[in-house]
């Protein structure tokens, strides 16, 4: 669905997806530049341990191996210091394999 | 080598396709593929590539063939339960298209056999479960300059990604390391599976054949419950282990 004005889509794909029971969900921020890292952890709580573990290690940072799109595109850099500014989609993806 | 007539005859209708012809052709039947594992996405990909005159297939796949593989493994048969799978498919790809030589290989990628094996093909799918053995191909795809496309699926989902070395990320480039939740065993409908190797195989083809718009760069990402595709966009981890140091 296309998000309105302050509103971030977020949308999990394979594992994460499945721990959660949505594919997706829509929140409202008020503020732009909104630390990813808040997000993902309020998600977290929303969603229950399992979905917590895809996305976070045993450390408690974001696992190297979770995918973040910003709105098509993967994002480079630490995950940990993204913010949401000016982002309408988020895609957060685990590794996949299959065979 | 130029082509026959009997290629003239079989692969009529894709010589027509725009983009592609003789040269195309000529392309494909010179090139041998390397496909891990001959499973649901290993097989239609073998298949297709088969279907599409590719010259040779390498198909590396140890284990035999139980029933609960067959909802998505369509190229085996019921009376094959409990034989070797490579064979199966060998048999059946060989029947299909006897103008393909088809070598099977009992084995799965390893750390001993992955060098060699990599080394017979000009493209290498990787279609394998475990990520141990789709880093092992990743990386030795990588060491010899060989374009890999890998191809993932989950429940009603899939991925692939063309990998060129030097020119696009490659597998570690996304996953630094074996992502610790991935399991052997995952839910999968086999139509998914043959969509994940078809999209898979038509960009091998597209690679191999120099037409057509390959999606470098671009993870194809789908998801059939909502019939939603998808190209993301991708990008090199200039610290990567495995490929920071290649360049074209
Ligand atoms: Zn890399």
């Amino acid at each position: 669905m296309m998000p309105l004005m302050g509103q971030v889509n977020f949308s999990y794909t394979g594992q994460l997806a499945a721990a959660a029971g949505v594919a997706e969900v829509v929140l409202d921020f008020s503020d732009d530049a909104v630390p990813l890292r808040r997000v993902l952890d309020e998600l977290a709580s929303r969603h229950g341990s399992k979905w917590g573990e895809l996305i976070f290690d045993d450390a408690g940072q974001v696992r190297s191996t979770l995918l973040v799109i910003f709105d098509g595109a993967q994002v480079s850099g630490d995950k940990e210091d993204l913010t949401l500014d000016g982002v309408k989609s988020v895609m957060l993806m685990t590794p996949i394999a299959g065979g | 080598m130029p082509l026959t007539d009997l290629d003239r005859s079989l692969y009529e209708w894709q010589l027509d396709v725009p983009g592609f012809g003789e040269s195309g052709q000529e392309k494909l039947r010179s090139s041998t593929a390397l496909i891990s594992r001959a499973g649901g996405l290993g097989g239609p990909l073998a298949f297709s590539l088969a279907a599409a005159g590719i010259g040779k297939l390498v198909i590396a796949h140890a284990g035999d063939l139980r029933l609960d593989d067959l909802n998505r493994q369509i190229l085996m048969r019921h009376d094959d339960v409990g034989k070797p799978r490579a064979e199966s498919l060998a048999a059946t790809l060989r029947a299909f298209n006897p103008q393909v030589e088809v070598e099977v290989i009992p084995e799965n990628i390893t750390e001993a056999n992955a060098a060699e094996l990599v080394a017979k093909a000009d493209i290498v799918f990787g279609a394998a479960p475990l990520f141990e053995e789709r880093f092992l191909m990743n990386r030795e795809c990588v060491r010899q300059g060989k374009p890999l496309i890998d191809c993932a699926m989950f429940s009603l989902e899939g991925q692939i990604l063309p990998i060129v070395p030097g020119q696009t990320p490659c597998l570690a480039c996304l996953y630094p390391e074996i992502p610790e939740h991935w399991k052997r065993r995952f839910p999968v409908i086999g139509a998914v599976s043959a969509l994940a190797a078809n999209i898979g195989a038509m960009e091998g083809i597209k690679l191999l054949a120099g037409f057509g718009e390959v999606s470098l760069n671009r993870m194809i990402y789908f998801d059939t419950a909502t019939m939603r595709f998808q190209q993301i966009q991708v990008q090199r981890n200039p610290d990567c282990a495995v490929c920071q140091h290649v360049s074209l």
